[in-house]
C-alpha cells in the first residue's frame, strides 16, 4: 500500500529531521519546538513523496537505477504516485471536493455564531481559527480545483496531447497537496491560528505553533502551484496536436496558459512571505517588528502574490465558462481574439495592482493614485470577457443544460463581483469599505459566484468524459436552482452590514446589525444544504448512472472526440487539427481529423522530465 | 473544398522540452530572488555597516565567477564528447562550490559578532546568503549526481541534458550571487 | 428592440430606487459625505451595466432557447467590429470617468486639509485589545477601556495613529466618519476629518472607534465609544478633565 508506506516514511523522515534539529538546538540552547517541526517536516515531506511511489518511478533514476512506472490498474491507481494526467486530475478533484465540503461546514459554523450579535457557538479563539481555516481551505480549493483538477484532466485532451510535458513533476505537484490538508487540519491541536488566511505579521509571528503549521502548509501549497504552472506552460508550448496553431487553440487552453504564467512567477513571492515569517519565528529575525523591521514589507510581498492569485483562480474559470457557453449556444465564441488579448492584458495588469489592498495600510501616500488607476484599468479587459459571453449567446440556439445554467450564472454573479470591485479600487470609497463585510461579500461574489459556479459548470460539463456516465439532469437543475438563489440571497444581503458599519472577522458585533446577519445566516445554511443533491448526484451517477456516449453534447473540441473515459494514451488515433474548435453553423471549419492525414500522428510520444 | 493543414509539427524532442522546463523554472526562481532583493531595502534601507568584510565578499564573488567558467568548460567538453576533461571540470566546479560554502560559513561566523539575525542588517544578510547558499548546495548536489552518473561512461549520449541542466543551474546560482553581492556589500 | 426597452426600464427603476433609498444614514464628517456621494455615484454608474447584463441573460434565455433533441447550430457570427469597438469605447470611457471622479478627485479631497493647522490633534495608540488617546496640547489622555472619546463638532481633527512596538497591526476606524487607517508598530499614520454632526454612541452605533484589522482574540471587542459635541462643550470637558 503506497499510502501506508508514505505515512511510515514520513514518520521516519520526521524522526530524522527532528533529531538533527534537536541536536542543533541542544547546542545553541534555543527553544527546540519550532525548529524541530520545521526540519522534521522537510524530511517528512521527502519521506512521504518517496513512500507514495516517487522513489520507484523517479528517485531510483538519480542513482542510475532502473525505474518502473505503471499508471494503469483499478481504483488503487488513484492511491499512489501516478503519472497519468487523468488520474492526477481526479486525485485533485476528489481531494478538493472533500476540502470544499469541510470548509463549507466551517462556514456554516461561522454563520451560526454570527446569527446573533453575542458570543455563543465558539470561544473567541476558536472562532478566529475556524474563520482562518475556512479562508485558507477555500483558497486552496479555488486555486487548485480548476488548475490542478480540471486543467490536469482536460488540458492535455483539449489540445490533443498524450499527457503533460512533465508527467512525473505533475504527480509531484499533486502529492504535496495531502500534507497541506493534513497540516491545516492539525492546526487546532496546536493552538490554532488566529490571523486569517492573510497571516499579517506581527500577529502571525506571535501566533501559537498552529500558525507555524499554517505557514508550512501555505509554503508547500505554493510549491505545488509553481510546478503545476510550469508544467501547463511547457505542455501548451510543446504538446499541442499537429496543426493546432495558436489561433486554433481552445479558449480554455489559453486561459490555463494565462493563469500558469501568474502561477509560475507570482507564487514565489508568497513562498518568500511565508519563509520570512518562519525565519522570524525560528531564527528570531526582525523583518516585521521595529526597530529595523517593517510590517508593510509582508503586506506588499503577500499581495504581490495574492492579488494575481485571484486571476489564477478566475482566468481558467472564464475559460471554462466561455467554452461551455459556446458549445451549448452552438455558436462560435464571440470575439475570440479579443478574449485572448484580454487574458494577456489581465496577466500583465495583475502584477501591478497589488497595493489596492493597502490603501488604508499606511503605505506611502504617493502610491494610492497609480495603484487605483492601474486597478480600474483591469475592468476594460474584464469587460471583454462579458462582451464575449453575451455576444456568444446572442441569437444562438441555447440548450439550457445544467452546465450552461451554471455558466450563465457566472456571468450574472461576476457582474456583481466585478462592479463592486470598483468601489474597492476607488481610494475614497475603499477607505470606508476596507475590512468590512462589503469586502467579504465582494470576494465571495468573484471567487464563489464567479469561480466556484464555473467549477460546478465544468464539473457537470466534463462529468460524462471523466466518469463515462451521465449525471441526473433533474437533480442537477435542483442543485442549480437552490444554489443560485440561496447563494445570491446570502451574499447580496451581506453587502448591507458592510455599508452600514460592520467590520469583518469578528465573532461579536453591535446588536443593531442582527436582523441582516440573521437573514444571511439562514440563507447560508440553506446554501450549505443545497450541496446535498450535488453530492448525491455525483456519487450515485458515478456508480450507477447510465453509460455516457463519447460526445453527449455534440461539442467540437478534442476531448469529446475520444472515448469516455479516454484510454491511457488519450487518443487511439492521434488527431490532426485542421481548424478552430468553434465551427458551429459553418461546415467549412473542421477542428480535427483522425487517421493517416499526417505522418507525425505515428510519431513516438514525447517524454521528458 | 481543401483544408489547409499548416506545416507545424508541435511534437518536440525530449531535450528541447527539458530545456524549456528548466528555463521556466529559472524564470520562476528568479522571481523569488527579486522578492529577496526587494526586502533588503525594506528592512535595512540602503545602508551597509562598516564591519562587513569587503575582502571576503569580493573573494567569494571571484570564486563563484571562476566556478562558472569551469562549469562552462564542462558543458563544452560534454558537447564535444571529451569525457575526461568534462569530469575534471565538473570536479573543479564542485570544489570551488564547496569552498564557497565554507566561505559563507566564515562570513556567518563574523556576521554573528557584528550583526546577528536579530538586527535589521543581520536579518537581510542571513536570509539572502542563506537562501543563496542553499541554492549553491543544490547545485553541488546536482553536479555530484551528474558526476556519479557519467563517471564510468565513454560517450555522453543521453546524459547531455544532465550535464547541460546542472551547468545551467550553476550559472543561474552564480548570476543570482552577482545581484546579491552588490545588494549586500556595495549599497551606500 | 424589446431587450433595449427592458434594459432602459430596469435601469430607470433601479436608479430611482437608489436615489430614493437612504443607504447608510448621514456621515458625520465632510470627508465622509464625499465618500457617501462617491458611493452613490458609483452605484448609479454600475446600475446600467448590471441591468444590461441581466437583461441580456434573461432575454437570451427566453428568446433563443432551443431545447429540442436535435443539435441545431446558430448562424456563426465570430465577431462584429462595431459592437466590439463601441463596447471597448464605452468601457474605457466609464473607466476614465471613474478614475477621474470620484477616483483622483477623491484622493485630493481627502488630503485637502493636510497642509492646514488642525483645531485638534489626537495621538492614537493601539495595543491588544484597546485604544488609548492623547489630546495634543490639552494635557488630557484617555487610557481606560470604558472611556468615551469626546470630539468637538465643526472642527478639523487630525488623528496620528500608531501601535505599540511589540504589538500587532490594528486599524483605527470610526464608521460614522467613514475614515480608517492602520495602526502599524513602528510607523505613524494619520488622517484628517472635518466633523459636521453631533452624535453619540448611545444613539448611533457607528459613533465608535472600531479596530478593523484582525488582531487576535478580542479583536471584535476592541472599540471605544465616541461622542461628538459642540466645541464649547468640548472645551468645558477638557477643562474638567485637566482639573
Amino acid at each position: 500500500m503506497p499510502l501506508v508506506r508514505g505515512v511510515i516514511y514520513a514518520a521516519i523522515g520526521f524522526a530524522i529531521g527532528g533529531s538533527i534539529s534537536l541536536g542543533i538546538t541542544n547546542m545553541t540552547g534555543e527553544d527546540y519546538k519550532e525548529p524541530m517541526i520545521v526540519l522534521g517536516y522537510v524530511f517528512a515531506i521527502i519521506g512521504w513523496l518517496m513512500g507514495v511511489g516517487m522513489w520507484k518511478i523517479w528517485g531510483r533514476e538519480w542513482f542510475g537505477k532502473s525505474t518502473v512506472n505503471d499508471p494503469t490498474g483499478g481504483w488503487e491507481r488513484y492511491l499512489k504516485f501516478n503519472t497519468d494526467h487523468k488520474v492526477i486530475g481526479i486525485q485533485y478533484l476528489a481531494t478538493l471536493a472533500v476540502v470544499f465540503l469541510l470548509a463549507g461546514l466551517l462556514a456554516m459554523g461561522l454563520r451560526a455564531e454570527l446569527a446573533d450579535s453575542g458570543q455563543n457557538v465558539f470561544t473567541k479563539n476558536t472562532y478566529n481559527t475556524t474563520m482562518s481555516l475556512h479562508g485558507i481551505m477555500m483558497i486552496a480549493v479555488a486555486v487548485a480545483a480548476v488548475m490542478g483538477g480540471f486543467s490536469n484532466y482536460v488540458l492535455p485532451l483539449i489540445i490533443g496531447a498524450e499527457d503533460v510535458a512533465f508527467p512525473r513533476i505533475n504527480a509531484l505537484s499533486f502529492w504535496v497537496v495531502p500534507p497541506v490538508v493534513v497540516l491545516l487540519l492539525l492546526t487546532p491541536l496546536f493552538g490554532g491560528f488566529d490571523f486569517g488566511w492573510t497571516a499579517y505579521p506581527p500577529l502571525a509571528t506571535q501566533a501559537p505553533i498552529g500558525g507555524l503549521l499554517f505557514e508550512l502548509a501555505f509554503l508547500t501549497f505554493g510549491i505545488s502551484s509553481i510546478l503545476g504552472g510550469l508544467n501547463f506552460i511547457a505542455t501548451i508550448i510543446t504538446q499541442r496536436a499537429p496543426g493546432m496553431t495558436w489561433g486554433r487553440m481552445p479558449i480554455f487552453a489559453w486561459s490555463v496558459l494565462a493563469a500558469s504564467i501568474i502561477s509560475l512567477t507570482a507564487t514565489q513571492w508568497v513562498a518568500y512571505g511565508m519563509l520570512m515569517i518562519i525565519f522570524e519565528r525560528v531564527f528570531n529575525m526582525v523583518f516585521f517588528s521595529p526597530p529595523g523591521g517593517n510590517a508593510l514589507l509582508y503586506e506588499h510581498i503577500f499581495w504581490f502574490y495574492s492579488h494575481p492569485a485571484v486571476y489564477i483562480m478566475i482566468l481558467p474559470a472564464f475559460g471554462a465558462e466561455l467554452e461551455i457557453i459556446s458549445h451549448f449556444a452552438r455558436k462560435p465564441i464571440f470575439a475570440y481574439r479579443w478574449v485572448v488579448r484580454a487574458f494577456a492584458a489581465i496577466v500583465a495588469l495583475s502584477f501591478v495592482v497589488w497595493a489596492h489592498h493597502l490603501f488604508t495600510s499606511g503605505m506611502g501616500e504617493e502610491l494610492a493614485v497609480p495603484f487605483m488607476v492601474l486597478t480600474e484599468l483591469i475592468s476594460i479587459p474584464t469587460g471583454i470577457i462579458f462582451l464575449s459571453a453575451l455576444g456568444t449567446v446572442w441569437r444562438s440556439k441555447l440548450r439550457l443544460k445544467v452546465p450552461l445554467l451554471f455558466a450563465l450564472a457566472v456571468v450574472f454573479n461576476f457582474a456583481i463581483g466585478g462592479l463592486t470591485g470598483i468601489f474597492l479600487a476607488d481610494v475614497a470609497t475603499d477607505i470606508a469599505l476596507q475590512d468590512t463585510y462589503f469586502v467579504v461579500a465582494h470576494f465571495h461574489y468573484t471567487i464563489m459566484g464567479g469561480e466556484m459556479f464555473a467549477i460546478f459548470a465544468a464539473g457537470y460539463y466534463w462529468f460524462p468524459k471523466i466518469t463515462g456516465r451521465m449525471y441526473n439532469e433533474t437533480l442537477g437543475r435542483i442543485h442549480f436552482a437552490l444554489m443560485f438563489i440561496l447563494y445570491n440571497i446570502t451574499f447580496l444581503v451581506m453587502f448591507i452590514p458592510g455599508t452600514v458599519g460592520m467590520n469583518r472577522r469578528v465573532a461579536e458585533y453591535p446588536p443593531e446589525f442582527e436582523a441582516m446577519n440573521l437573514i444571511v445566516s439562514i440563507a447560508a445554511f440553506g446554501l450549505g444544504l443545497s450541496f446535498l443533491p450535488w453530492i448525491y448526484n455525483m456519487l450515485n451517477s458515478w456508480i450507477r448512472g447510465p453509460k455516457a456516449p463519447d460526445n453527449p453534447w455534440g461539442a467540437k473540441t478534442l476531448e469529446w472526440q475520444t472515448s469516455s473515459p479516454p484510454p491511457l494514451e488519450n487518443f487511439k488515433v492521434m488527431p490532426t487539427v485542421t481548424g478552430d474548435p468553434y465551427g458551429y453553423g459553418d461546415e467549412s471549419v473542421v477542428h480535427a481529423r483522425f487517421g493517416k492525414s499526417s505522418p507525425s500522428s505515428q510519431a513516438a510520444p514525447a517524454e521528458g522530465d | 473544398m481543401t483544408i489547409h493543414v499548416p506545416n507545424v509539427n508541435h511534437r518536440f524532442d525530449p531535450l528541447t522540452i527539458n530545456r524549456l522546463g528548466l528555463w521556466l523554472f529559472l524564470v520562476s526562481d528568479a522571481s523569488f530572488f527579486i522578492a529577496l532583493l526587494s526586502s533588503r531595502v525594506f528592512v535595512s534601507g540602503t545602508s551597509t555597516p562598516d564591519e562587513i568584510n569587503q575582502v571576503l565578499g569580493l573573494s567569494l564573488t571571484v570564486l563563484l565567477l571562476l566556478s562558472s567558467l569551469t562549469a562552462y568548460r564542462a558543458e563544452v567538453a560534454a558537447e564535444n564528447n571529451d569525457m575526461s576533461h568534462m569530469k575534471n571540470m565538473l570536479l573543479a566546479t564542485m570544489g570551488m562550490g564547496i569552498l564557497f560554502v565554507f566561505g559563507v560559513g566564515y562570513e556567518w561566523y563574523e556576521a554573528l559578532q557584528h550583526f546577528p539575525p536579530s538586527t535589521g542588517f543581520g536579518t537581510v544578510l542571513f536570509t539572502l546568503t542563506g537562501v543563496h547558499v542553499t541554492h549553491v548546495a543544490t547545485g553541488i548536489l546536482t553536479l555530484g549526481f551528474v558526476y556519479f552518473r557519467v563517471r564510468k561512461i565513454e560517450t555522453i549520449g543521453d546524459n547531455l541534458f544532465a550535464v547541460e541542466g546542472a551547468v545551467k543551474w550553476w550559472h543561474f546560482v552564480d548570476v543570482a550571487w552577482v545581484f546579491i553581492y552588490p545588494t549586500l556589500y556595495l549599497l551606500k | 428592440m424589446t431587450a433595449a426597452l427592458i434594459w432602459v426600464l430596469l435601469t430607470v427603476v433601479a436608479e430611482f430606487a437608489l436615489l430614493s433609498l437612504n443607504l447608510f444614514g448621514d456621515a458625520a464628517t465632510k470627508q465622509g459625505q464625499f465618500i457617501d456621494d462617491a458611493f452613490i455615484l458609483l452605484m448609479a454608474l454600475a446600475i446600467p451595466v448590471f441591468t444590461f447584463v441581466v437583461t441580456m441573460i434573461g432575454y437570451v434565455v427566453i428568446k433563443f432557447r432551443a431545447d429540442g433533441d436535435e443539435l441545431e447550430d446558430a448562424a456563426p457570427v465570430r465577431t462584429h467590429k462595431k459592437w466590439v469597438g463601441s463596447w471597448l469605447i464605452w468601457t474605457t470611457l466609464l473607466t476614465i470617468v471613474v478614475i477621474i471622479y470620484p477616483g483622483y478627485v477623491g484622493v485630493q479631497e481627502l488630503r485637502e486639509t493636510h497642509e492646514e493647522e488642525a483645531d485638534l490633534t489626537v495621538n492614537v495608540t493601539g495595543r491588544r485589545w484597546q485604544w488609548s488617546y492623547e489630546y495634543e496640547g490639552r494635557a488630557v489622555s484617555l487610557f481606560a477601556k470604558d472611556d468615551m472619546l469626546i470630539l468637538p463638532n465643526d472642527s478639523l481633527i487630525r488623528f496620528y495613529v500608531t501601535s505599540e512596538d511589540q504589538d500587532v497591526i490594528h486599524s483605527f476606524w470610526i464608521p460614522a466618519f467613514r475614515m480608517k487607517i492602520d495602526a502599524v508598530p513602528g510607523l505613524t499614520t494619520k488622517f484628517d476629518v472635518n466633523t459636521t454632526k453631533i452624535g453619540n454612541f448611545n444613539d448611533d452605533v457607528n459613533f465608535r472607534v472600531q479596530c478593523a484589522e484582525l488582531c487576535g482574540r478580542d479583536h471584535s471587542l476592541m472599540f471605544t465609544r465616541v461622542k461628538v459635541v459642540e466645541p464649547a462643550e468640548f472645551e468645558q470637558w477638557i477643562a474638567d478633565q485637566a482639573a
